[in-house]
């Protein structure tokens, strides 16, 4: 009965952290056990008594100072600096500005929306195919939720019980990998038909780009270093951070005023109570997972197929494919670490935190996938091409991904190296 | 629009002020925690202070969220199916928000058992061993009870059955009003 309310109520349209809660409620009456009744709504709040989770709301704050703060223009230029000036210019304007972006924002939704916004305009202009811009600028927010600040990295480090810090960490090296395959796509596709060529910047136009962009590059390098260092935890620098966000928008760049934010503080508790929401549902949730002993018998099948992790991992990712495509990245891994986590770690040996960008990176594909990709709509939304044509251009970066998948699931050691 | 939805919009608008409240206060608080941290002058209470705001911050939201059609859902079927049976899934979908609400408050009911404490003339003790329930007992470091920080499951629950109530009033009588009152 329990899974039958939940596959229903899961496509009906119903909310995915209320349907973790109603197919709990629906196993509780099931089973008989209704003393659990007394404890459910406790169950709910105590899934959030977590200091980890707390980032969750900080890190949207500083995204939201820092997109309000005019940063997104500057870090445009500043990479026009380095990669302008030779064909296809704009196009790695486009990944290099998404790769420094993707060290403040932590959330490919919200990258894919701001970057779409300021990057496919310019590129049309230059004489690029709109559906191939608006594809890059959604491939390059697949950065987002590996590069760290990760929104959810922090979540899975929360489910799996992991240091956030040592989650941060683990990403560097896979962010920079799918970095370098976008990289060679735009260059492969280059050679194959020549993209337009941008104007260089001179020396003036240069010092001045990245003078500007300085004070924001602060951002990302508080974050990193002070988790790097131990100096702060996760959630300490990104309250710092959203301190430096405000100053810069306010002092430095003037783009921010005292009036905005309220409207700021506002968005931010929207936003990330969506996200903790689902995270208070999946505990009374959890229950159904561990009555059931779901992990047990998920384990005993797999293993009775392989006993090898690399070929356990290309099930775990095969499948996975298959959920981003229908379920929103953040739902997937509050739904799967549970269930997935003791069995890659307790049978397979295999690290927390290779499992974590693995996981991670192959649900946020889904974010790029027809026909629940969030993702591929709000670029769509955001430069005014039909998705059918951004996912006609998007192809080569999603197959490049899924070459750095691989690449990660043979060898932990990009994952696990910084940790 | 009708008045049950528009108590609907200002407690929705009341639950998201207050929420954004709640956002700013834990940035303060963990701002705060990490300058006496700094001067080895740690406060023991603020991580405490900071998780709880952010569950009511957290709450608060998530119900007026229902108000202003803010969630996450898997609308695949929505998407394909004819206008006139998406309707009918999307009524069914409030349905199901709307029975959330009530066992919500049931859970809530059962877990704060205010019938047992009214019949013990609020006397803990009595309460506690008629009942065997120890929610009134739960200390935090802030110096108050926890029920009263686990209060918010009530604003919570009644804030979802009344958006869930009136958005499902909306829907049968198919008169949607635009959500954009933010």
């Amino acid at each position: 009965m329990t899974p039958l309310a939940f596959f229903l109520l899961l496509f009906g349209n119903v909310p995915i952290a209320i349907v973790l809660a109603l197919s709990a409620v629906v196993y509780i009456a099931e089973s008989g056990n209704t003393v659990l009744f007394d404890s459910f709504a406790q169950q709910m709040f105590s899934g959030l008594e977590n200091y980890g989770l707390l980032a969750i709301p900080l890190f949207m704050l500083t995204g939201e100072l820092m997109n309000e703060g005019g940063i997104t223009e500057r870090l445009i230029r500043a990479a026009r600096v380095f990669v302008g000036g030779f064909r296809g210019g704009l196009a790695w304007i486009n990944i290099v500005a998404n790769m420094l972006m993707a060290a403040i924002i932590g959330s490919a939704v919200s990258q894919i929306a701001v970057m779409s916004r300021a990057m496919v305009p310019a590129m049309a202009e230059e004489g690029y195919d709109r559906g191939f811009a608006a594809a890059t600028t959604a491939a390059g927010g697949l950065l987002a939720p590996v590069i760290p600040p990760s929104m959810l990295f922090i979540i899975y480090g929360v489910l799996a019980q992991v240091p956030i810090g040592s989650m941060f960490l683990a990403g560097i090296v896979p962010g920079i990998l799918l970095f370098l395959g976008f990289a060679v796509v735009i260059t492969v596709i280059g050679l194959i038909s020549p993209l337009p060529r941008s104007d260089r910047m001179s020396v003036r136009e240069s010092i001045s780009a990245l003078s500007g962009c300085l004070p924001a590059a602060l951002i990302p390098a508080v974050i990193i270093s002070a988790i790097l260092f131990g100096i702060a935890t996760p959630t300490e620098s990104a309250a710092v951070a959203s301190v430096i966000a405000f100053l810069l928008g306010s002092i430095v760049y003037r783009n921010l005023k005292v009036s905005d934010i309220g409207r700021i503080f506002l968005r931010t508790a929207q936003n990330s109570a969506l996200v903790i929401f689902m995270i208070a549902t999946a505990n009374v949730f959890g229950w159904v997972i561990i009555y059931e002993a779901i992990p047990q018998k998920l384990a005993a099948l797999i293993t009775s197929i392989t006993a090898d992790p690399f070929v356990f991992l290309l099930i775990v990712n095969g499948v996975l494919l298959f959920v981003g495509m229908l379920i929103d990245g953040i739902a997937a891994i509050i739904l799967v670490t549970p269930i997935l986590l003791p069995i890659a770690t307790g049978f397979f040996g295999i690290s927390p935190f290779q499992f974590g960008v693995v996981v991670s990176i192959n649900l946020i594909l889904g974010l790029l996938t027809p026909p629940v990709g969030v993702g591929l709509y709000v670029a769509s939304a955001m430069s005014e091409v039909k998705p059918a044509q951004i996912f006609g251009a998007l192809w080569p970066f999603l197959l490049a991904s899924l070459v750095v998948l691989l690449i990660l699931i043979r060898f932990p050691v990009f994952s696990t190296v910084l940790i | 629009m009708s008045p049950l939805y528009k108590v609907s919009s200002v407690w929705a608008r009341l639950e998201i002020v207050a929420s954004a409240g709640f956002a700013g206060a834990i940035t303060l608080l963990i701002l705060l925690n990490v300058v006496t941290r700094a001067f080895d002058q740690s406060i023991y209470w603020i991580d405490e202070a900071a998780i709880y705001a952010m569950a009511w911050m957290t709450f608060l939201a998530a119900s007026s969220g229902i108000h202003y059609g803010h969630s996450v859902a898997v609308s695949l079927l929505v998407d394909f199916v004819p206008a006139k049976t998406a309707r009918l899934i999307e009524m069914g979908a409030d349905a199901c928000v709307f029975v959330f609400a009530v066992a919500m408050l049931f859970c809530c009911w059962r877990w704060y058992r205010p019938d047992a404490l009214i019949a013990a003339g609020f006397e803990l003790t009595a309460f506690q061993e008629n009942t065997l329930n120890f929610i009134y007992a739960e200390p935090t470091t802030l110096g108050i009870n926890k029920a009263w920080i686990w209060l918010v499951m009530w604003v919570f629950s009644i804030g979802v059955l009344l958006h869930s109530t009136a958005n499902l009033f909306l829907s049968l009588a198919s008169d949607r009003a635009p959500e954009s009152e933010q």
